[in-house]
């Protein structure tokens, strides 16, 4: 509707006044060049109607309080005059945004409600300027801003918020094994006995690698020291990590079974055992960690293991059989596994 | 949690006002937000305009590794950032091409790049990846040396209106391509390219700035050309080859730009609107031209003077007219042709807009008297006319002085301010 048409129909339209009603219920007179200068209520006139008489004046939003509304409305009476320079208005705006902060902050969030655009760039800017090169402790007392992060998330990176939940366990645990590393420290004798089964460990992965040169006897105990381990170990890792370890078992127990001759048939088969073992990651050696998992979870993860373990045990007797018909000198591996032998001692 | 002296100022109001604040900061400040307060943590996070300056990493002596945690502040701060990136800004010197830039590219052409200003160090040019004409959205792209190489499939920037290419290696047909597969473009601006022949269509185009060496420049389709400003620099082989081209450059260039409202031409613009035959009375009127400023004009070539005057007289609302000379100490007084001015200039030329004229690098040969001469006598509404001479021709100044004091005025309130150093 063109401003005549409205005007014929609603000649209240053309007065020079417009009324405003304030959050706490005062109601005022403004001319109407200057309040229609702010965007909020122009649309409010023209699209309601409003704002012609005393009894339908317009509300202003929430955050528009007399005081702010009288400081908007300076800003609207200047500006809105047409003819002035940009040096002229340059200067208006910068006497004007002297007030204090509480003030700034309480206008910003008008302007903004009043969808006044320009004013709320000016209030940005001056914002911004007062942030700038200040250290947090001054920016937190100038905008009273509560100092409630914990040191550690100061200091800390910004996490992302799409944290994988594995590696969080992963961090548990390593807190876990660090504090764990210091009781042990009390304890002599158990740290170096796993210090001894560590050097097992290498040792097993050499020989492995240069041939069945490796005392079986000595393999023997540290492969029950290892299976033990192993349990726990599986037990700690997530159920993702445990399926995959044992599958890699199978894969390798399967690969290198066809492979081998009867003589080596089973020791290197045992030796792939090992192998599987120094594959768990080095840090979980010390299968000390396990003690911190949750009883009921770990029940159901040793049943998770014994279950496996059964799957791949019903076919070793077959596999025997054939390795022993193909061989011919057989090292005798006596192996005690976690209830059910894995791989069972072959006479 | 605030202090019993007032509760939090700052911290609600909305995101739409914080990202206000929070872009008008240094980027370094905006992030350093995070350890305000809990509720501050993240707000930096979302801003969707990111501009990286010298400032924003600590200074050292060592250009390596300022460079290293310039890379690192940026790959850093891209991982953490969450939304829309509307405008990515890189203007650091030191920065030279690295692996890291083209993952940065490709996370921007993921995130509605709008605006995407590159202008980095002096080192290797940065080739840009092929992902950035994947950025639909693209609306201003600006690259300071850089190897651009559009695929063979590329359509065009659907939304770009604004181009700055400062010294970037692309092939002529690839920039043609590019300016006329965007149809909406209106800013185009071109600098130090080596020997480009260049034939513009652009239907929206309104500002064009061309500075470098430019072979041959066509405006084919430029209807709606509102600024045009060039630079042109010539060398041996571009002048040579010009002294054989026949055809009009003058209408080539000018032919088809009909509201043109500003002109403005740097160092041989006015010889090679020179080169070709002369075109006569212009067919075009350039209604809209207020404003014509031509540098390095050479009073002693003939037809660089006919240039001038036939754009003049082709302006009939021009109001202000800014020409200056490249006249060597000129050798001789006398000047072949003088005549031609008044079988040019007819009376009945009149400027009636023309109200401020200046004059720079004058030394007083015959051809810039006669100039002056007839701006006097055909602006009736002029103002001031600013006529600064050359440095070199101290003796001639006087002999300036006297002439245009003889001259008619049309206009009773001209003023004529002859600046001496």
């Amino acid at each position: 509707m063109s401003e005549i048409d409205m005007a014929v129909s609603k000649p209240e339209i053309m007065q020079p006044y417009i009324w405003l009603q304030t959050p706490d219920g005062a109601i005022q007179q403004v001319e109407q060049v200057i309040a229609m200068f702010c965007p909020f209520i122009c649309q409010e006139v023209i699209q309601k109607g409003t704002g012609s008489s005393k009894n339908c004046a317009i509300c202003l939003p929430q955050r528009v309080t007399p005081t702010i509304l009288s400081l908007i409305l300076d800003y609207c009476r200047f500006h809105q005059v047409p003819g002035r320079s940009n040096k002229e208005r340059k200067s208006y705006d910068e006497k004007f945004m002297r007030m204090d902060t509480k003030q700034l902050c309480e206008l910003t969030s008008a302007a903004d409600s009043l969808q006044l655009k320009p004013l709320v760039d000016l209030t940005s800017r001056t914002l911004a300027r007062v942030i700038e090169g200040k250290s947090p402790e001054e920016i937190r007392g100038i905008f009273n801003l509560p100092d409630d992060l914990t040191e550690e998330e100061k200091l800390e990176p910004l996490k992302n918020t799409t944290a994988d939940p594995r590696i969080r366990l992963l961090n548990r645990l390593y807190a876990k094994k660090r504090k764990e590393l210091k009781e042990r420290e009390r304890l002599k004798n158990v740290e170096v006995e796993e210090e001894h089964v560590d050097d097992r460990s290498v040792d097993d992965l050499l020989s492995f690698i240069n041939g069945n040169d490796a005392d079986p006897k000595e393999m023997k105990n540290s492969k029950n020291k290892k299976k033990n381990r192993r349990r726990k170990e599986q037990q700690m890792s997530s159920s993702l990590k445990e399926a995959s370890e044992l599958n890699n078992k199978e894969i390798n127990g399967h690969n290198i079974r066809p492979q081998t001759d009867g003589a080596n048939g089973v020791s290197e088969a045992s030796q792939s055992n090992t192998e599987d073992s120094t594959f768990v990651p080095r840090e979980f050696d010390d299968g000390d960690i396990d003690e911190e998992i949750d009883p009921a979870l770990q029940e159901k993860l040793d049943r998770e293991v014994e279950d496996f373990a059964r799957i791949l045990n019903s076919d070793w007797p077959e596999r025997m059989q054939e390795l022993l018909s193909l061989g011919q000198e057989r090292k005798a591996m006596p192996f005690t596994s976690n209830g059910n032998s894995f791989l069972r001692r072959n006479a | 949690m605030g202090d019993a002296l007032g509760s939090d100022l700052i911290s609600d109001l909305p995101q739409s006002i914080v990202e206000s604040i929070l872009v008008r900061l240094p980027i370094r400040d905006a992030v350093k937000t995070s350890i305000l307060s809990s509720k501050w943590r993240y707000k930096w996070a979302s801003i969707t305009q990111l501009v990286f300056d010298e400032k924003c990493v600590d200074s050292c002596s060592d250009r390596d590794v300022v460079e290293k945690s310039v890379v690192k502040f940026i790959t850093r701060l891209l991982f953490l950032h969450q939304g829309p990136i509307h405008k990515f800004q890189i203007t650091i010197s030191y920065l030279q091409s690295c692996p890291e830039i083209d993952q940065w590219i490709l996370f921007l052409s993921r995130n509605d790049i709008k605006e995407l200003v590159l202008e980095l160090g002096e080192g290797e040019f940065f080739r840009i990846p092929s992902c950035l004409f994947n950025c639909k959205k693209l609306s201003r792209l600006e690259l300071f040396r850089c190897e651009l190489d559009p695929p063979l499939s590329f359509k065009g920037f659907l939304c770009l209106r604004s181009l700055n290419l400062h010294q970037v290696l692309i092939s002529p047909d690839a920039i043609e391509g590019l300016i006329s597969n965007c149809p909406l473009l209106e800013s185009l601006s071109l600098s130090y390219f080596d020997s480009l022949a260049l034939s513009i269509r652009a239907p929206n185009l309104k500002y064009l700035y061309l500075e470098g060496e430019f072979r041959d420049i066509c405006l084919d389709d430029t209807p709606l050309l509102v600024e045009i400003s060039v630079a042109m620099y010539m060398t041996d082989d571009i002048a040579e080859h010009f002294e054989q081209s026949a055809s009009c450059n003058f209408l080539k260039f000018l032919g088809g730009v009909p509201n043109l409202e500003r002109l403005v031409g740097h160092i041989y613009f006015t010889k090679y609107l020179s080169i070709g035959n002369d075109p006569g009375c212009l067919p075009i009127i350039y209604k809209n031209l207020e404003i014509i400023e031509l540098n390095q004009v050479s009073f002693e070539d003939m037809k660089e003077i006919l240039v001038v005057l036939r754009l003049i007289t082709s302006s009939p609302n021009l109001k202000e007219l800014q020409i200056s000379g490249s006249s060597n100490i000129p050798s001789a007084t006398d000047a072949p042709d003088l005549d031609f001015w008044e079988k040019e200039c007819s009376s009945k030329c009149r400027l009636s807009h023309l109200r401020v004229v200046q004059l720079t690098d004058m030394c007083g040969v015959p051809h810039e008297m006669e100039l002056i001469k007839f701006l006097l006598a055909s602006s009736p509404v002029l103002e001031t006319m600013s006529i600064i001479p050359c440095v070199y021709v101290v003796e001639s100044q006087l002999k300036m002085l006297t002439e245009l004091v003889k001259f008619r005025r049309a206009s009773a309130k001209a003023e004529i301010v002859f600046v001496r150093e």
